[in-house]
């Protein structure tokens, strides 16, 4: 036998001997490991945090425990990019992750949603809102448990219908998905019976309106629908409240506003509509309960980041107990078509054919808050039911 | 008339975030990546003060003078040793200065947003032309107006300018004159963050502060430098405006062309007047 085949052989001996030692760790594991990644740094830092409360938060009320064993999670930061998120959750998987959680931008899911594909391991998202994350026939193993970006638009067309809007003018972020979005509401409204009087593109990350706002501010349009968000969004409604714009129209956005963002404004927010993810106020016995006990473990009020992680985790976590077994594969099985009956916001239905769960659509106006509110707070004004809001698979 | 009038704020807006770099760049010779941090600085100080005082104005005063302060121990601590070595470790430099501030204000201030409200005297919108104006941006007007005849006057018109300008040209003749170029460099960066620092504070009413602010306006400032000429306060003031009539009157009637016409004229500027469109031979500033 010659030095080469010998070591060919050592190295199959070790791969195998290796192989055996995994297999009987999954069996068997010590911990139920989850790979939390998420955005603490980039252009979505600020909402890692907050997902890693909830989930936290729902790891703490169960006991710490699924399966019997305690679970583990270990957190990275993805810097609101998809490569890292990449690396990162791989090298999570090898340490032997049994599922993802994560991520916050909607390109970093798009790349864990490949990598859990390839090593058939769930990912569970409860914040990014690209569409095509949950399609028919999409990803076996991906699993959305809060909103899509199509439900926050049609949420706006609702919005418009509902409050009379007649002549719209639009701001719009000059990307894809947004673009998109816009024509979709375009054609529903205008479906309708609304005119659209004026449409603006505006690239990512513009920090001037002006121009924009005094073209609006010179027409007759009675609503202006702000299809830009986070730090785009507070840049607008800055400048438009200067402007006073906000006094003559009626502002909205679909991802517009929430607590942190009206913050951020000032009080030029007062008065704009948003759709809202999840919010504190729901008034259920699930909600009631997890907003005391954020409360009491924070101090604070839980932002729409932390109270989805919560209930996405909470309900995921109940499921892969129900199966009473370590098979990934019966997990995926027992959460595709399962129900969740209080769930923060009420009843949410996990779609088998897309990996959608339905749920109710809450659209929020920017109010005076008092005591012990934020100053500005949200003031859900609508609740859409599901019917109106998810095209049939 | 409106879409002038706001052209003309945006411009000076923009002057007042270049004008720092430009002239770091010019006196110095140093390209001072971390121009866009601290003008993010300047808004966090800005926003802290407000906090502490309630007065956008101390505000608006405070946040040039620390960040001055601090300009002027990073100049004297970490760039002074490095002034006889090749650019790339000014820049690798400049470039560790972002990291260093950036940590600092996420340790400071966490990474929420910030809010410094429109002061009280300029929260009401005026009517001019036919339009609503926000009467901030005629406050940007006027104060940006005021801060480029400054430093015109200052380096173009006075004997501390001219000091500064010769000590850029022939530093070692300067120095044999018995002025300090040391001390004088010292002064022209820590100048150079003030103003960047200005910038930051003028602009905070406008914007939400955070922690990625600086780097959304570090490449305006750069088609500002570059346009104006190096170290050219005056080309500075007139690419600033060019480039702000061109977003108001661009964004009114051709939306879709304003950044290919923008980055066409830097390109062009590059290609046919590499020294800027707005410098003169033999001139610094």
């Amino acid at each position: 036998m010659s030095v080469r085949t010998l070591a060919a052989a050592a190295v199959c001996a070790a791969s195998l001997s290796g192989m055996t030692v995994h297999a009987a760790w999954a069996a068997d594991p010590d911990a139920f490991k989850i790979a939390g990644v998420v955005a603490f740094s980039g252009a979505y830092g600020i909402i890692g945090e907050d997902m890693k409360r909830g989930v936290e938060l729902a790891i703490e009320h169960r006991g710490g425990k699924v399966l019997g064993k305690p679970i583990q999670v270990t957190w990275e930061d993805d810097e609101t990019k998809p490569q890292p998120a990449v690396q990162k959750a791989t090298r999570l998987l090898a340490g032997g992750a049994h599922m993802i959680f994560g991520a916050v931008s909607s390109a970093s899911t798009v790349a864990l949603q490949s990598l859990a594909d390839q090593r058939k391991v769930p990912l569970l998202v409860t914040i990014s809102a690209d569409d095509k994350i949950t399609r028919p026939n999409g990803s076996r193993y991906t699993f959305r448990t809060s909103n899509t970006l199509g439900m926050e638009i049609r949420m706006a067309v609702e919005f418009t219908k509902a409050k009379g809007l007649k002549k719209i003018y639009a701001v719009v972020a000059d990307y894809t998905v947004t673009r998109e979005g816009w024509e979709t509401y375009r054609k529903a409204v205008e479906q309708a019976g609304v005119t659209i009087v004026g449409v603006d593109y505006a690239p990512l990350g513009n920090r001037d309106y002006s121009v924009i706002i005094d073209k609006m501010a010179k027409t007759d349009a009675d609503g202006i629908a702000v299809m830009v968000t986070g730090n785009d969004g507070v840049t607008f409604l800055k400048q438009s409240g200067q402007a006073g714009l906000g006094k003559t129209k009626v502002q909205f956005g679909p991802v517009l506003q929430d607590e942190l963002l009206a913050a951020a404004v000032g009080p030029a927010s007062l008065g704009v509509y948003s759709g809202v993810r999840y919010h504190f106020s729901h008034d259920n016995e699930a909600n009631r309960k997890f907003v005391e006990a954020y409360r009491a473990k924070f101090n604070a009020w839980p932002s729409s980041f932390a109270g989805e992680a919560y209930d996405g985790m909470s309900w995921w976590l109940d499921t892969v107990e129900s199966t009473g077994s370590w098979d990934k594969e019966k997990w995926v099985d027992a959460f595709a078509g399962s129900t969740r009956e209080n769930s923060l916001e009420g009843k949410k239905v996990m779609r088998a054919c897309d990996h959608q769960a339905l749920q109710v659509g809450l659209w929020g106006e920017v109010v005076e808050g008092k005591e012990p509110l934020p100053p500005l707070t949200m003031k859900i004004t609508n609740v859409f039911e599901p019917e109106a809001l998810f095209p049939p698979c | 008339m409106s879409t002038i009038v706001i052209g003309l704020s945006l411009g000076l807006l923009l002057f007042l975030l270049a004008a720092g770099l430009t002239l770091i760049f010019g006196m110095l010779g140093v390209i001072n990546f971390a121009h866009g941090s601290i003008y993010m600085l300047g808004a966090f100080i800005a926003y802290q003060v407000v906090q502490i005082t309630g007065s956008f104005w101390v505000g608006l005063l405070a946040a040039p003078i620390i960040a001055g302060v601090l300009g002027a121990a990073m100049e004297w601590l970490a760039l002074k040793p490095v002034y006889s070595r090749d650019h790339v470790y000014q820049l690798l430099l400049t470039f560790g200065f972002i990291l260093v501030i950036e940590e600092a204000v996420r340790i400071f201030w966490g990474l929420d947003y910030k809010q410094v409200p429109t002061p009280d005297l300029f929260s009401q919108p005026v009517q001019l032309f036919g339009s609503s104006i926000p009467s901030y941006r005629l406050f940007i007007l006027g104060f940006g107006t005021f801060v480029s005849v400054v430093l015109f006057l200052a380096l173009d018109r006075s004997r501390h300018g001219m000091v500064i300008r010769a000590a850029s040209a022939d530093p070692e003749m300067v120095q044999t004159l018995g002025i300090r170029v040391g001390r004088i460099r010292t002064g022209v960066f820590a100048f150079g963050c003030g103003l960047a620092a200005l910038g930051g504070a003028v602009a905070a009413p406008l914007v939400p502060i955070e922690l990625g602010m600086g780097m959304s306006i570090i490449i305006d400032c750069f088609i500002v430098v570059v346009v104006g000429g190096l170290g050219n306060i005056r080309g500075a003031v007139m690419a600033a405006l060019l480039l702000g009539m061109t977003r108001a009157i661009g964004y009114t009637y051709a939306p879709d062309w304003v950044d290919f016409i923008t980055y066409l004229v830097l390109i062009v500027t590059l290609m046919v007047r590499p020294e800027g469109l707005f410098s003169r031979k033999g001139r610094t500033a």
